[in-house]
């Protein structure tokens, strides 16, 4: 089953609000390339019976992230991911951010030298990009069917 | 209207296969009872010939004796198509409630008045009393052609299918002479369906409590039914009142009982019945 | 709107709803959460005019019950309430004889969706497949509002996943839904609305996304608040 872009990898928690925690999905796919920018994304319904959520819950999503001008839709043309370089880089530094500051507070109740820390984290980190390297290449298609 | 009718063909629909099976065992059972009857009158006639060289001295055989003959066959069927009818009166609404499938609550969330539902179950009862009745006339028909057909000419007198119906105690019964009778027969049945269909509806409507109040409602309206007859007489000869007038107490009586029950039965399906 | 106003009702000397009030909203998801016994059914059938209420109000869009409420709300009930001896196409055609709002095209959708042969006969069909073809009766009409109770329990995982599908398509929206669940698990992403019931009586009413955002808590935990204070 080919799945597009990966709109249904996403398991919900159930304390945060749900269209946050769809608008994340979507700074997620952008960051990881699975979403280009330009490209169209489904419409709210589609995205409702992808992710299984509740059409009004779907609809406050795309809400929030016009407002946050992470997609653009003009007239009756269908929502596209924005174009704005500003943008796009503004999620990557949030989602690089908040993934980093996850990482330092964990590591941080083991005691360290930072130079060793860096040392590790670069080798492992070089590690994992030759592992996944070769399987996202067949990613990023653009089939919105199932 | 439109509504009513879609419902009274539905009601009527569900009873088809068993409507056909009273009817199919009606007519086996009263033809059997003809066929054996008649070929045994025949016979004994022919063995009395043979042995006396002459009929025995009552050798006429009629339509109406023969129907006289085989009182038993007739009344089984009867008997079991009235009580079948009976326990239909009962089942027709409850049949709605019990069971996997609880019609009941598709029935009453019809986008029609719910009065409709109680006229059309009245309607499909009485419809299939009179299909029963109008089936043992057709019956009649085809069995004084099995009779025409099974005793010799030289047997065979004459009679009125009137008469035949005379004969037969529970004919007699079924199918009165006069159009009067007949209205008051089945003018009282329909006005015991209609007490009976109110009782269920209190049943159904207060359930355990209810059961006490639909036989207090039932002995009520017994009661105001057999009531003048009680106290005024109507074959005394010292009565107070002339018997026309005891006659159209009664009748007023009947027509309260029947219009209370009605309206009480419509109120009842509004606004208090429980699925 | 859906209105339930101050409803009391007794049954055998108790009061199974004690002053119950909340309202479901067209175009919204609105839940009635509690465990069995609490009472949930009971509201949808009194709305629906199916059981009497001691006292109390209950309003669509401002109109108190009347028979013309049966075209505008559909109720779907936690059995199929169709004759045994019908087939499919039976039911599907009683509906159609008597209902206006019936449209007969989502029928045929819903039917081919569900992958439902209506030649079977209505007794024949397996509890999964009743309860779908009891949301194909429910559904077709070009109602307002759906009333539904328990749409999943007892039902087998694939049918559950089908009828949860439902929840997220055109089919629901704009439409005001009200149904009732014993347990919320996934349902949880759905709803947007959650009354929690507890022995007759409410005992939260919340939107679901507001409490998420503003106290961090699931629908689970607003519940368990309520059962184990």
């Amino acid at each position: 089953m080919n799945t597009g872009a990966g709109w249904e990898d996403i398991v919900f928690n159930s304390r945060d609000p749900v269209y946050l925690q769809v608008v994340r999905h979507f700074k997620e796919l952008i960051v990881t390339g699975r979403l280009d920018a330009g490209q169209v994304i489904p419409s709210r319904r589609e995205l409702g019976a992808k992710l299984k959520i509740n059409p009004n819950t779907a609809q406050r999503a795309y809400k929030e992230m016009e407002e946050r001008k992470l997609i653009v839709t003009e007239g009756n043309s269908p929502s596209r991911i924005t174009m704005d370089d500003n943008v796009l880089r503004t999620i990557r530094s949030e989602l690089l951010g908040e993934a980093v500051e996850a990482f330092v507070a964990s590591v941080s109740k083991i005691n360290v030298p930072v130079e060793e820390l860096v040392e590790l984290v670069k080798i492992k980190y070089i590690e994992a990009q030759d592992d996944v390297s070769g399987r996202t290449v067949s990613e990023g298609g653009g089939d919105k069917h199932d | 209207m439109n509504r009513y009718l879609k419902l009274v063909h539905m009601e009527i629909y569900r009873f088809r296969y068993m409507l056909a099976i009273l009817m199919g065992l009606t007519a086996v059972c009263q033809i059997v009872g003809l066929v054996l009857y008649l070929n045994s009158e025949v016979q004994y006639r022919y063995s009395h010939f043979d042995k006396f060289g002459q009929w025995p001295d009552s050798n006429a055989m009629s339509f109406a004796r023969a129907l006289f003959g085989t009182q038993g066959w007739f009344a089984i069927p009867v008997v079991l198509c009235i009580a079948a009818l009976i326990l239909y009166a009962f089942l027709i609404w409850y049949r709605d409630w019990f069971g996997r499938s609880t019609f009941i609550y598709r029935l009453l969330m019809l986008p029609t008045a719910r009065r409709h539902i109680y006229l059309a179950k009245l309607t499909a009862l009485i419809t299939f009393i009179f299909a029963l009745v109008g089936f043992q006339l057709v019956l009649l028909s085809l069995e004084k052609w099995i009779f025409a057909f099974t005793v010799p000419a030289e047997l065979t007198e004459h009679s009125y299918i009137a008469e035949a119906i005379e004969a037969n105690r529970v004919l007699a019964t079924l199918l009165p002479r006069s159009f009067e009778q007949f209205m008051y027969a089945y003018g009282i049945g329909i006005m015991a369906v209609i007490v009976a269909f109110t009782a269920i509806l209190i049943e159904r409507s207060f359930r355990l409590i209810g059961i006490v109040y639909a036989a207090f409602y039932v002995a009520a309206c017994l009661l105001a039914v057999v009531f003048p007859i009680y106290t005024f007489g109507i074959d005394r000869s010292n009565a107070y009142l002339y018997p026309e007038e005891v006659f159209g107490i009664e009748c007023l009586i009947c027509i309260l009982v029947i219009s209370v029950s009605v309206w009480l039965g419509f109120r009842l399906l509004a606004k208090k019945i429980t699925v | 709107m859906i209105e339930v106003r101050n409803i009391r009702k007794r049954y055998r000397m108790r009061y199974v709803l004690q002053d119950v009030s909340f309202t479901a909203e067209k175009g919204q998801i609105t839940c009635l959460i509690g465990m069995n016994g609490a009472g949930k059914s009971t509201i949808l059938k009194a709305i629906m005019g199916l059981t009497p209420v001691k006292s109390g109000q209950i309003l669509i869009d401002g109109q108190p019950l009347g028979k013309s409420v049966y075209e505008k709300v559909a109720f779907v009930p936690d059995h199929l309430t169709m004759p045994l001896g019908m087939k499919l196409s039976e039911g599907l055609r009683f509906m159609a004889d008597f209902y206006d709002s019936w449209n007969p095209q989502r029928a045929e959708e819903l039917i081919r969706f569900f992958k439902l042969d209506t030649k079977e006969r209505i007794g024949n069909l397996s509890k999964g497949t009743a309860a779908k073809f009891n949301l194909v009766l429910g559904l077709a009409p070009n109602s307002e509002y759906v009333l539904m109770d328990e749409p999943f329990s007892g039902i087998d995982m694939f049918s559950r996943e089908m009828i949860a599908e439902v929840f997220s398509s055109e089919l629901i929206e704009e439409r005001g839904v009200l149904l009732t669940t014993h347990e919320i698990g996934e349902m949880e992403h759905l709803i947007d609305r959650a009354v929690i019931m507890r022995d007759g009586k409410i005992g939260m009413d919340f939107d679901c996304e507001q409490v998420r955002s503003e106290e961090g808590k699931s629908v689970i935990d607003v519940m368990r608040e309520v059962y184990l204070p």
